[in-house]
């Protein structure tokens, strides 16, 4: 009686297994890529919060690109001294710089007046206490978009460099710290996690004993005594704090995920396949820790940035120009309570400083929400 | 009011009706669309009875637990239709007046209740907690511990044990002290979902017995929820059969199990296995249950039914009364064959 | 103590064939210091599988069947004991295979999950799921594994295979999910397959239809099962014997039909009566044990059961746990009070 009620199942004579093999598997494999990422992408989109990261993000890449492109064309041509005004180091204009004298200072040796000697012969009147003059010293001057020779959208910085063209290298030398610090600090981090936690054992026992120690010693103060004895620049810095945060928080938490993942039958499933250990890290383990691998990423390029604005800002590094250094110099010449009337100097590096983590930052908040479901709206 | 600490059902007299659910539809809202839930399902349950609601998961089960003590997550929303407790509307009531009633007149056993005990507070404080917010009156502590006693040696468990903390008890234990929670304020309805599912089959049976004989003693009222058909076998009187949120099937327990009228329940019923009676060849229910973003059209059982035909894609069957107390929603019910149970 | 032969066993040489098993966790182990309690997990089991049988393995949860399937299929190390098994008549041991037999190994023992959401790998498709013993055992090109998976998805009910081929986990429903499973199971054509609860998460109505595809694939395979499950009935619809364990032994092994028919371990007894029936009308027999189950850390060496047992006399007490009687038909019993 219940037999009857079963519909026949399908047949194996009408079945030809070449009729499935003839789209290439690479190929199935892209468009399934591509198909993931555009779902992805979906889930993404829907957080205005990620968008608005990414657009600030966006922006960013637009400055760093910018500041070649200017320097090959629109900036090529501005020469003082036989410097490029807008070069980030070298270039220095002191033409449009004003200075009120103060007081005259008198070389001991000479007994002339610093301000005699530096108009003598020039056919100009020698200026007196209180009057204004175009100072060959460079300062600080403020922003100048035309009508000069040289125009400072920004204004110059405490030694007559442009500070706009500061500004769009120093996304440059974010850029490339960040992905540095973020790519070894979260290679390091997952490879330290997932082998912790599969093997576990002494292995764990080390590794997560190492990782206690990392969070135990504060990354400020150990980057400090190691710019100390070594030249830091941007490249290794990125590598210290990778390899500091990668050990650290990020190895722990990122192992936590790869012991939830390590007992899931499917690995199991993949010992009983013949799977070596090697194999079942990388194909099966690993890819399941990723998205929180990529996660992380986006954190540490904020904390990166942050570093080295620190460290920077206390002058302990070797490099070339960044947003840190130039709150640095503004700091070290003196300008740091002047605020307002020299907001140029600071608050764009501040600005940036701020906006870049924040990009990082929303986009990592809206990546959590793909990658952790629970946290989605329905 | 006085009230005794006697522990009792508070539910009227045996066999009128105590909590009406009529023509209830409710739907849950995504972002794909409306998921119907509970599409147009009406039941009754009387004083002293355990009626049972049997189906798959997804089948809108549960959710009718939940819509009877408002507990439905934000997206849910009630379409229409309505619960009538004593003949006071549940729907209508406000968040403060359910928060009232919850408890106190229905209280629940659920799936996985024995693992939401607090592990940091001792199971009788926790049951005493829960005297202390439902009890209409303020009862001493002495009044309290008695009473915790007394549910305690209702459902099996040594008074002495309430003193324990739930870690200390095992899963059988920790569940009768959920079933002992439940009965603590003397409800009119209890909502057993899933109540023995995580247990082993000797400690399910030890609770199932003991659920049916409070029932008995007391003249409880209980709604048991299971996708388990032996389990409904063995505590119900009267029981409901649901399909992607449609009552499909109503009727007295053994009616239902000897003569399904439903080609769902016949299936069900077809495709369980036994340990006793002869052993026998299966029938396995074709496909999948439905989306219900978009459930089928007409019937929506006809994708996987035997006897559908152009009717059942076209029309959707109404409940309709086929025997005494017995209900089916399918236009083929006279071809479904008779089981009879197991022995035959 | 020597091994009655059971019926079916007897034609043939036996596929598996497993002796005096035993898996002792140590309780609170760490470098300096050496385990003194043991939780006996599975303690000195023996049984038989013949090549094409089924035999169901029934008991409560913590009873040690699962642990048991973990050994055969070697994801756990047995403490001690023999897992002999029969490849093209050479025998290997399992509990003991050197690391150059472990790839013939792969390819004879393979095992089917409870859980179909968590026994698939979210992150790969269905092929690269399927066709993975294939790729790490390096058999056949990339279009013959394509071919052959293609194939298994087909005999396992998942149909037309090119719409399956390449879908991810979450596309699929729980009961396509075991069907990937099994396709994944059985793609490297072995000739042992434990199924540790293959069914107990799924609906009803799916349970049978992955059931009967169980039965249908163990003859066109010609493999045999370990069937891990607690649930008697479905135990019954799939195996030809049953083994019941208890607290990690096994106490009573029989035909099906004879096991559920002539019950004579106590413990068999109380477990067959509470299982409930699918019958209003069916009125259970009530068998009452005391207490509930327990852990086996550091057990006496009596039987397991005593605590428990209403039957339990002055012998129980003072002898060891006690070895199977052979009653006839294949039909093992380790209790002393017949």
């Amino acid at each position: 009686m219940a037999d009857t009620l079963t519909p026949p199942t399908g047949e194996l004579e009408n079945f030809d297994p070449q009729r499935v093999v003839e789209e290439p598997l690479w190929r199935v494999r892209l468009r399934l890529g591509w198909r993931s990422f555009r779902r992805n992408w979906a889930l993404f989109n829907d957080n205005k919060m990620g968008v608005v990261g990414l657009a600030i993000i966006a922006l960013f890449g637009l400055m760093a690109l910018a500041h070649p492109i200017l320097m090959a064309t629109i900036w090529s041509n501005h020469l003082e001294g036989g410097k490029n005004v807008y070069d980030i180091r070298a270039g220095a204009d002191s033409i449009i710089v004003t200075k009120t004298i103060v007081e005259e200072v008198t070389d001991p040796l000479t007994e002339i007046s610093q301000i005699e000697a530096m108009f003598l012969g020039t056919g100009v009147n020698i200026p007196e206490i209180g009057d204004t003059i175009e100072s060959p010293l460079a300062n600080p001057a403020p922003p100048v978009f035309s009508g000069v020779k040289h125009p400072h959208i920004l204004g110059t910085d405490p030694f007559g460099g442009d500070v706009f063209s500061q500004l769009l290298f120093g996304a440059r030398a974010a850029f490339l710290l960040g992905a540095i610090a973020a790519i070894s600090s979260v290679a390091l981090a997952t490879l330290v996690g997932t082998i912790s936690a599969y093997f576990g054992g002494v292995i764990d026992t080390l590794l997560m004993r190492l990782a206690d120690l990392v969070i135990l010693i504060p990354l400020l103060p150990l980057l400090i005594v190691v710019s100390g004895f070594w030249n830091v620049e941007l490249t290794m810095l990125g590598i210290l704090i990778g390899i500091l945060s990668g050990l650290g928080g990020t190895a722990i938490i990122l192992k936590s995920q790869a012991l939830s993942v390590k007992v899931k039958p499917f690995i199991d499933a993949a010992r009983i396949a013949g799977g070596g250990h090697w194999r079942i890290i990388t194909r099966h383990i690993i890819p399941n820790v990723l998205p929180l691998s990529f996660l992380y990423m986006m954190f540490a390029v904020t904390g990166a940035i942050f570093t080295e604005a620190a460290l920077s800002f206390l002058g302990l590094l070797n490099i070339q120009q960044s947003w840190g250094i130039m709150i640095n110099i503004a700091h070290t010449q003196g300008y740091t309570l002047e605020g307002f009337d020299v907001w140029w100097l600071m608050f764009p590096a501040g600005l940036a400083i701020t906006l870049f983590s924040a990009g990082f930052f929303l986009v990592g908040r809206a990546m959590d929400e793909v990658v952790n479901p629970r946290l989605r709206k329905r | 009011m006085a009230q005794t600490l006697e522990i009792e059902s508070r539910g009227g007299k045996a066999g009128t009706p105590l909590l009406e659910v009529q023509n209830l539809v409710m739907h849950y809202g995504t972002k794909e669309g409306d998921v119907s839930a509970v599409e147009d399902v009406t039941f009754t349950l009387n004083n002293g009875e355990a009626i049972g609601l049997v189906g798959e998961s997804g089948c809108g089960k549960t959710s009718i637990a939940l819509t009877l003590l408002r507990l439905l997550p934000d997206n849910s929303v009630v379409k229409s239709g309505d619960v009538r407790l004593d003949g006071e509307s549940l729907i209508g009531l406000d968040e403060e007046q359910m928060r009232r009633r919850r408890w106190r007149d229905i209280s629940m056993v659920f799936q996985g209740a024995m693992n939401s005990w607090n592990p940091v507070y001792r199971i009788g404080d926790q049951i005493r907690e829960a005297l202390r917010l439902h009890w209409p009156e303020t009862l001493t502590y002495q009044e309290e511990t008695e009473r915790i006693a007394a549910l305690f040696e209702l459902v099996g468990l040594n008074p002495a044990t309430m003193e324990r903390y739930p870690h200390e008890f095992s899963g059988g234990m920790r569940q009768r002290a959920v079933i002992a929670m439940a009965l603590s304020c003397n409800p009119k309805v209890i909502i057993a979902d899933e109540p023995t599912t995580a247990l082993d089959v000797i400690v399910q049976d030890q609770i199932l017995r003991e659920l049916k004989k409070i029932q008995k003693e007391l003249g409880m009222s209980i709604i048991y929820i299971s996708h388990d058909i032996a389990v409904i076998a063995e505590v119900t009187e009267r029981m409901g059969v649901m399909y992607a949120g449609k009552l499909v099937e109503l009727g007295s327990t053994i009616e239902v199990f000897h003569r399904p009228k439903h080609p769902y329940s016949y299936l069900l019923l077809k495709s369980t296995p036994s340990i006793t009676g002869p052993r026998r060849k299966l029938a396995p229910l074709e496909g999948e249950p439905p989306n219900l973003i978009e459930p089928p059209s007409g019937c929506r059982f006809h994708p996987r039914c035997p006897f559908a035909t152009q009717q059942c894609i076209d029309e959707d069957p109404p409940l309709t009364t086929v025997g005494e107390g017995h209900s089916v929603a399918c236009w083929h019910w006279q071809e479904v064959p008779e089981i009879g149970g197991l022995q035959k | 103590m020597t091994e009655p032969m059971t019926d079916i066993a007897a034609k043939t040489t036996p596929l598996v064939k497993v002796e005096n098993l035993r898996k002792l966790y140590p309780v609170s182990k760490n470098i300096f210091r050496e385990a003194h309690d043991f939780v006996h997990a599975v303690d000195d089991i023996n049984f038989e599988i013949a090549p094409g049988e089924s035999l169901g393995l029934v008991g409560e949860s913590g009873c040690g069947k699962s642990t048991t399937g973990r050994m055969l299929t070697k994801l756990t190390d047995a403490t001690s004991g023999q897992i002999l098994l029969d490849d093209k008549g050479e025998l290997i041991d399992i509990a003991h295979i050197q690391r150059s037999d472990m790839r013939r190994f792969r390819r004879r023992v393979q095992m089917i999950f409870q859980d179909p959401f968590e026994s698939l790998n979210p992150r790969r498709t269905v092929y690269d799921t399927v066709a993975e013993s294939l790729t790490v055992q390096r058999i056949g090109r990339v279009q013959e594994r394509e071919e052959r998976v293609a194939e298994l998805l087909h005999r396992v009910g998942l149909t037309p295979p090119e719409s399956f081929l390449f879908r991810y986990p979450h596309e699929l429903s729980g009961g396509q999910r075991q069907r990937v499973a099994i396709a994944r199971a059985l793609v490297i054509d072995p000739t042992f397959v434990v199924a540790d609860e293959p069914t107990s998460m799924l609906d009803v109505s799916i349970r049978i239809s992955i059931m009967d595809l169980m039965l249908k694939l163990a003859d066109e395979f010609n493999v045999s099962y370990l069937y891990i499950t607690h649930d008697l009935a479905v135990a019954r619809y799939m195996c030809d014997r049953i083994a019941v364990m208890y607290l990690g032994k096994i106490v009573e092994i029989a035909p099906t039909e004879e096991l559920l028919a002539n019950p004579r371990h106590p413990y068999t007894r109380a477990l067959l009566s509470a299982v409930p029936v699918p019958d209003p009308a069916y009125k259970r027999e009530r068998v009452d044990i005391k207490g509930g189950i327990s852990k086996a850390l550091n057990p006496p060496p009596v039987c397991r059961f005593i605590e428990r047992c209403p039957r339990a006399t002055d012998q129980c007490r003072t002898s060891d746990h006690p070895g199977f009687d052979d009653l006839g038909n294949g039909h093992l019993v380790a209790c002393y009070n017949l």
